[in-house]
């Protein structure tokens, strides 16, 4: 009997991975960039990049996004919003830095209104470098999250149940 | 049976979250029915304090931070610090530099417009036009790319000049991108202007008077749209605008038509531009020397960014860091038009309205803050919870 | 009209005027008219509507550092290619400014930011919200000014 229900979990996680990897739905957020790693996340939505055909799919609303896109050096009135969303989130949750800005805060690093970083607010799974970073680099760094989603390790386990208020 | 009811007064709030947005800002509009009575703005959500960091790099350093105000128009932000610096210093760039500065400058506008024109029409749910617009805008990044290294944040310029070339395959790659992009430009001038869902959505929506507009202090082709006639590169001709000449795009209608309209206009407008430049780029150097520091004084630059009139007023002390750098985006000035204009129409036309004056987007926030009229509580809502209030309330009301 | 033209313009119509005015021709395309007295900064810029030289193009404000008792806040004017700048020294402890809402609308914006930016009072403001500092932003506490401290704010 034990070894049927494990084999029934294993199954249905299986299933799970398999849904999530394939059809991720993903959030994007600007926490106050200059709009060009915005328009670059837009970029792949479109004909020529077309992120729909790998099966992601932009959402308006944190409460159906597996992936949060965030963009931006976190400015102090973001900050708050920022982790709303964070929070509104359901599990297994994902977080992706994208641009300098977001990893660093870029050109505004040290600036008085910047938290420098999204890292600095929320846990963040992967980061993509660039300024902007290209369609096709932003494509590859959610595809290389994915797949450690798929294989995964103990890096990148979806975050526990219980959600710290990272302080800051 | 007479049923009374006290009309509810809604406030309905959109942002921040907004993908692309120059500044994401959090609106709030109160309605009665669908009809919006009353608009109030939040912006700040973008403010990195730009302008307190810029005080404290150099002059050259400065050069990358302002780049990077916006993403759209980052080579006009960067040609007016330029140009700004090189009146400070009494230094000339040469003029294969200005011209290519115009050049780029031709082409940022193209890039803008395109991508305006897929964003608006996705907040007036036109999904297709979305994507077809920025299929094409593809076009001219690509030959942004190949001019200057980058799609979005070229730094073509540098303080005294230019620092990319031009050479006969890229002057050959320009000229066949832009035959394709004047063609499907065409196409989308066929499209806003004789489709009649589209038309349903923009024709004789949010009209702002001509009197209105220079009241408002509104710039741009948002101003163009309703008969004002400023346009710097016209009245005020900065870097090779002298040598080649704009014709302004205008509109008397005011309407959100006029809006597109005045900006496929200013498309063919830069097609023309850019291959007259081309076909007459003057030879010579890049760039001239610029000294490390800047001698004392006070620069005024305007220029004519895609969204309207961006200003630059510069104050150096004689070192090697500014005194005081103030930048005036267009959209603070096309923001109160927004607020005023919003105001009677109803709530569906308020994204297109924003979009109207080219912010970038805007995306509906996820709760709904109901405050009743004359009672001073208030509840947070979701979506869902709202239409199940609705439910509720009109079954109370019929029963 | 050419550039020239609309600045001797505009310099012989403010030296008509009766209010305590300073003009000076930095360069070829400006006219900076100093006013010397705050109360008839809103007479001159309705005599500069009137005229209908030039629109108001932005705000400005100079903080030299804490050293000087005075801020500068320059309002530009642009008819064409022309700049007309304002020049106005308000004091930088308690300093009041009248507000040039009800001539121009489109000042608001402009001067709700020099508040929040300098802590220059502005009197008259319709909506003195905050418009770009975020709402958990200290109060009294003006990034722009030379003094300002960034530890100010780790500390809330």
């Amino acid at each position: 009997m034990d070894r049927k229900v494990g084999l029934w979990k294993e199954t249905m996680q299986g299933l799970k991975t398999w849904a999530r990897v394939n059809s991720p739905w993903v959030l994007h957020f600007n926490s106050g960039s200059c709009n060009g790693c915005d328009i670059e996340i837009l970029a792949t939505l479109t004909p020529r990049f077309d992120v729909e055909r790998l099966g992601i799919k932009l959402q308006a609303s944190p409460r159906q996004a597996d992936i949060l896109l965030c963009t931006g050096p976190v400015t102090r009135q973001a900050r708050e919003r920022l982790l709303r969303i964070y929070e509104q989130m359901p599990e297994p949750k994902f977080v992706v830095a994208i641009g300098s800005c977001a990893l660093s805060g870029g050109v505004f690093q040290g600036c008085y209104n910047v938290m420098d970083g999204i890292d600095h607010v929320i846990p963040v799974n992967a980061f993509i470098p660039g300024c902007p970073p290209r369609p096709e680099a932003i494509i590859d760094g959610v595809v290389k999250l994915l797949s450690s989603l798929a294989s995964p390790t103990s890096k990148t386990q979806p975050q526990s149940l219980e959600v710290e208020k990272v302080s800051v | 049976m007479e049923s009374k009811r006290e009309p509810e007064r809604f406030t309905i709030a959109i942002g921040p979250q907004h993908p692309a947005l120059k500044e994401p800002g959090s609106f709030q509009f109160t309605v009665d029915g669908e009809i919006v009575t009353k608009a109030y703005v939040r912006l700040g959500y973008a403010h990195r304090g730009i302008e307190k960091a810029a005080e404290q790099r150099n002059w050259i350093q400065d050069l990358y931070l302002l780049e990077r105000i916006c993403g759209i128009c980052s080579h006009i932000h960067a040609t007016a610090y330029c140009l700004a610096a090189e009146q400070l210093a009494h230094v000339e760039a040469p003029p294969r530099a200005q011209a290519i500065r115009v050049l780029v400058a031709e082409l940022e506008r193209i890039h803008s417009h395109f991508l305006w024109i897929g964003v608006s029409a996705h907040e007036a749910g036109f999904e297709t036009l979305f994507m077809y617009s920025w299929r094409d805008r593809e076009t001219v990044m690509d030959l942004l790319e190949g001019l200057t290294g980058n799609r979005v944040n070229y730094s073509v310029n540098v303080l005294g000049g230019v620092k990319c070339d031009i050479d006969k395959e890229q002057t050959a790659a320009i000229l066949k991108g832009i035959e394709f992009l004047e063609e499907r430009a065409h196409h989308y001038f066929d499209v806003l202007t004789k489709d009649t869902m589209f038309l349903q959505r923009t024709r004789g929506i949010a009209v702002m008077s001509r009197n209105q507009a220079e009241v408002m202090g509104v710039n741009g082709p948002t101003a163009r749209a309703s008969n004002v006639a400023r346009d710097i590169r016209v009245e005020a001709p900065y870097a090779a605008y002298k040598q080649y000449p704009v014709k302004m795009a205008l509109d008397t209608r005011g309407d959100l038509e006029a809006r597109f309209v005045v900006r496929v206009n200013e498309l063919f407008e830069s097609f023309r531009l850019i291959r007259q430049i081309l076909a007459t780029l003057p030879e010579g150097e890049l760039a001239a020397r610029f000294p490390r520091r800047v001698p004392a004084g006070e620069a005024v630059m305007r220029v004519e960014a895609p969204r309207g009139e961006l200003f630059y007023f510069i104050k150096s002390n004689g070192t090697d860091k500014p005194e005081r750098v103030k930048v005036r985006t267009p959209t603070i000035c096309n923001m109160t038009s927004v607020i005023k204009l919003a105001v009677g129409n109803q709530l569906a036309d308020v994204p297109m309205i924003l979009a109207g004056i080219d912010p970038c987007f805007s995306c509906n926030d996820r709760t709904v803050q109901l405050r009743e009229a004359g009672n001073k509580t208030s509840s947070m809502m979701t979506w869902e919870e709202l239409r199940l209030h609705g439910i509720k309330f009109y079954e109370g009301l019929y029963k | 009209m050419n550039t020239e033209e609309i600045l001797t313009l505009a310099s012989g119509i403010v030296s008509s005027w009766d209010w305590a005015t300073e003009i000076s021709r930095p360069n070829p395309k400006q006219l900076d008219v100093k006013v010397n007295s705050l109360q008839e900064l809103v007479p001159i810029v309705v005599g500069l509507r009137v005229k209908r030289l030039g629109y108001l193009a932005a705000i400005v404000c100079l903080d030299p550092g804490p050293a000087s008792k005075d801020m500068e806040v320059l309002y530009h004017f642009c008819p064409g290619d022309a700049v007309i700048a304002l020049r106005v020294r308000v004091p930088r402890e308690n300093g009041v400014l009248p507000s040039l809402c009800e001539v121009i609308p489109g000042a608001e914006v402009f001067e709700r930011e020099l508040h929040e930016m300098f802590g220059v009072e502005i009197s008259g403001l319709h909506t003195p919200d905050r418009l770009y500092l975020p709402d958990d932003w200290p109060i009294n506490v003006y990034p722009m000014r030379k003094d300002f401290d960034p530890n100010v704010l780790s500390a809330n």
